[in-house]
């Protein structure tokens, strides 16, 4: 057993609401253990960062200034070393819509947060299990049938000591309902941050979805971001990752109702030694169903990538239309892609397609550009560019593809191998 | 202008191009015919620098600067242009980012401030008029999915834009239709100031009714082996390359 998840297990308190989720999470923590070496969902991503380290969280934190997103005009909600410091009866919420931290003592809120805490989120996650068992500064949101917010919501996880941070988003967007929800983390300290987001899009109802783990450096991030689709619901996801010392995601889609569509787009780019991991689980579960999966990641230096994209498709689910594409730019000798795509279909009348490919950078069109008197660096950058190209251009918010375009130029010139 | 002195170079150890001496003075055409397999390629990847080819001995000097010593960039904002014979499709790069990012390298190279993207684009679409190319043709990656002669076009709409001193045209008619042909030699002859030289590798005559040269020169087997003025190409399309012997006359057959 690890020290660090000792003393998780010897902080647990599942007192309040939610004692039935947490609860359970920690007696699966109990029985589980520290996952062994050889643990297929830990192959490629060894959790000796963490293993040892103290598991100490803190209560209280000032406001920071948050990365700022021009003409984005979201209504910000900040974490602060898992801390909530947003005032959040101070936010301007548009009508139909409610925001409220997990620990509102309202009956009807805590029914409907129950009715997605722990719900949506697999329990296979062993980090979603410590979350469900220790979080305490989480957030609510709610969408009225309905009603469709402009306004996109934004979640920022800021890490800056050297701390555990575990915060948990729960989303419900009712029937007919529309929303626009921005996950982002960022900092560097040694910090271990667990943020979890569950999603509940009801019948007809439509989730534009952003992550932005922008963690780096010393900084653990492990945290997920899970999805349950029901009759018609329709999702539209952006994620976008840079590596650390230790990343992961998990991405779990799960079509409970028929007729519904999944759209995600991944990138990830990683420089020096940093380590990215990408699991995303679609769960067809219903007929009718339909996932276009995209992610694309560029190496360098002597970082490494783990993508494992999982496509499991259930009996019932015929006429299920699946996708999942991962394509690697391999920037460096030393670099290192895992990548493994995983097909499990059980009924017989679906489309399914699944593909992985690691590249490198096309010698031909970089002469090409040279002979044009453009440097080596820039032109790295415009052919890694040209590889994300298109998943940025299906970027539907607007203020976000450009602040997106120099924040990853930014990234790439970190990135370029010296 | 460009000085070349004794070139040797050769493409994974073997050798391509065997003591080639050229001189090319301001404003001068010089054509560059030759059978397959000569070397006449390979001359322009030697001299933008491409890696890989590697250059064993003689010089190669443009406007008094040892090219070299220079990388690839470095060569092309000293005045060098390349016309590809196949020029390879970038998708996810659009024309215009290139072209931008391209034309700004030469103009820091003189010392000028860049180009805002609405000059630019004002720029941009004058040349893309030139060549003859629609205008979305800026906004689609690089060569992406254009046609063989919409490429050599876009060459030279390239070659208008980043006004080099010294254009190498490599089979810029290979593959191109009448009208096509008199596109490109139009983009040419416009350049042509009694400054800026061009060589222009070819394989027919053809080309050359188009763009008159003041030389033309026949490579075989790493060397120039006979140079003379625009007749010499006539002879060439008349006889083929007998006159170089056997061997010559049937590898071109």
């Amino acid at each position: 057993m690890s020290q660090w998840l000792e003393q998780v297990i010897g902080a647990a308190q599942v007192d309040d609401y939610l004692a039935p989720v947490r609860q359970q999470a920690l007696a699966q923590l109990k029985a589980d253990g520290w996952p062994a070496r050889r643990n297929e969902s830990w192959r490629f991503t060894p959790l000796t960062p963490i293993e040892k380290r103290e598991a100490k969280t803190v209560t209280q934190a000032d406001s920071l200034p948050v990365p700022v997103i021009d003409n984005l005009n979201a209504i910000d909600l900040l974490f602060v070393d898992g801390v909530l410091v947003t005032q959040l009866n101070t936010l301007d919420v548009p009508a139909g819509m409610t925001i409220t931290s997990l620990n509102n003592g309202d009956n009807a809120i805590q029914a409907d947060i129950s009715r997605v805490f722990g719900q949506v989120k697999p329990t296979r996650h062993l980090f979603g299990l410590v979350n469900d068992t220790l979080v305490q500064h989480g957030i609510y949101i709610g969408v009225e049938a309905g009603v469709s917010i402009d306004v996109p919501v934004r979640i920022i996880n800021l890490s800056n000591n050297d701390v555990d941070a575990h915060t948990r988003v729960v989303v419900n967007v009712a029937d007919g309902a529309r929303a626009t929800i921005i996950e982002h983390g960022v900092g560097d300290k040694n910090s271990l941050t667990t943020a979890f987001a569950e999603y509940h899009i009801a019948d007809d109802a439509h989730l534009e979805h952003y992550r932005f783990a922008m963690f780096t450096g010393a900084a653990k991030q492990i945290g997920g971001s899970h999805f349950k689709l029901h009759n018609r619901s329709t999702l539209n996801s952006t994620l976008v990752g840079y590596g650390s010392e230790l990343s992961r995601l998990d991405v779990d889609i799960h079509h409970a109702g028929e007729f519904a569509d999944a759209k995600m787009n991944a990138i990830y780019l990683l420089a020096e030694g940093e380590l990215f991991d990408l699991h995303s689980t679609i769960e067809h579960a219903m007929p009718n169903g339909t996932t276009e999966e995209n992610a694309r990641g560029i190496v360098g230096d002597k970082a490494r990538a783990v993508f494992n994209g999982r496509i499991h498709i259930h009996r019932d689910a015929q006429k299920t239309l699946a996708e999942l594409n991962n394509r690697n730019l391999l920037l460096s000798r030393r670099g290192v892609i895992n990548t493994k795509p995983e097909l499990e279909i059980y009924a017989d009348d679906v489309k399914c397609a699944h593909g992985a490919t690691v590249a490198e950078i096309d010698e031909a069109s970089l002469y090409y550009l040279l002979t044009r008197g453009i440097s080596r660096s820039k032109a790295l950058v415009m052919l890694n560019f040209g590889f994300i190209r298109e998943l940025i251009n299906d970027v539907r918010n607007e203020p976000i593809r450009d602040w997106l375009l120099p924040v990853l130029s930014e990234r790439f010139s970190q990135m370029e191998v010296k | 202008m460009l000085s070349i002195k004794n070139l040797h170079a050769s493409v994974e150890e073997k050798n391509i191009i065997k003591g080639l001496n050229l001189e090319v003075k301001p404003g001068e055409v010089h054509a560059i015919m030759g059978p397959n397999g000569a070397g006449k390629s390979t001359l322009g990847y030697v001299l933008s620098g491409r890696d890989g080819y590697e250059v064993s001995e003689g010089e190669a000097t443009l406007n008094g600067k040892n090219l070299l010593e220079l990388d690839v960039e470095e060569r092309a904002r000293e005045g060098l242009f390349l016309a590809f014979q196949y020029p390879v499709e970038i998708p996810g790069v659009s024309n215009m980012e290139f072209m931008k990012e391209s034309v700004n390298a030469m103009r820091e190279q003189h010392g000028k401030e860049p180009l805002t993207a609405a000059e630019f684009l004002k720029k941009a679409k004058e040349a893309c008029k030139q060549v003859q190319l629609p205008l979305d043709f800026l906004k689609r990656g690089v060569n992406e999915g254009f046609s063989g002669g919409e490429k050599k076009r876009n060459e030279i709409m390239q070659m208008i834009l980043l006004e080099p001193s010294l254009c190498i045209l490599d089979e810029s008619d290979s593959g191109l239709d009448v009208d096509a042909l008199q596109v490109v030699a139009d983009g040419v002859n416009s350049q042509r100031d009694g400054e800026r030289s061009f060589i222009v590798v070819t394989h027919y005559q053809r080309l050359l009714d188009y763009i008159k040269p003041d030389f033309v020169h026949i490579l075989a087997d790493g060397k120039i082996v006979k140079s003379g003025d625009a007749s010499l190409a006539l002879d060439v399309e008349k006889s083929g390359y007998a006159f170089l012997g056997k061997e010559y006359a049937e590898g071109e057959a």
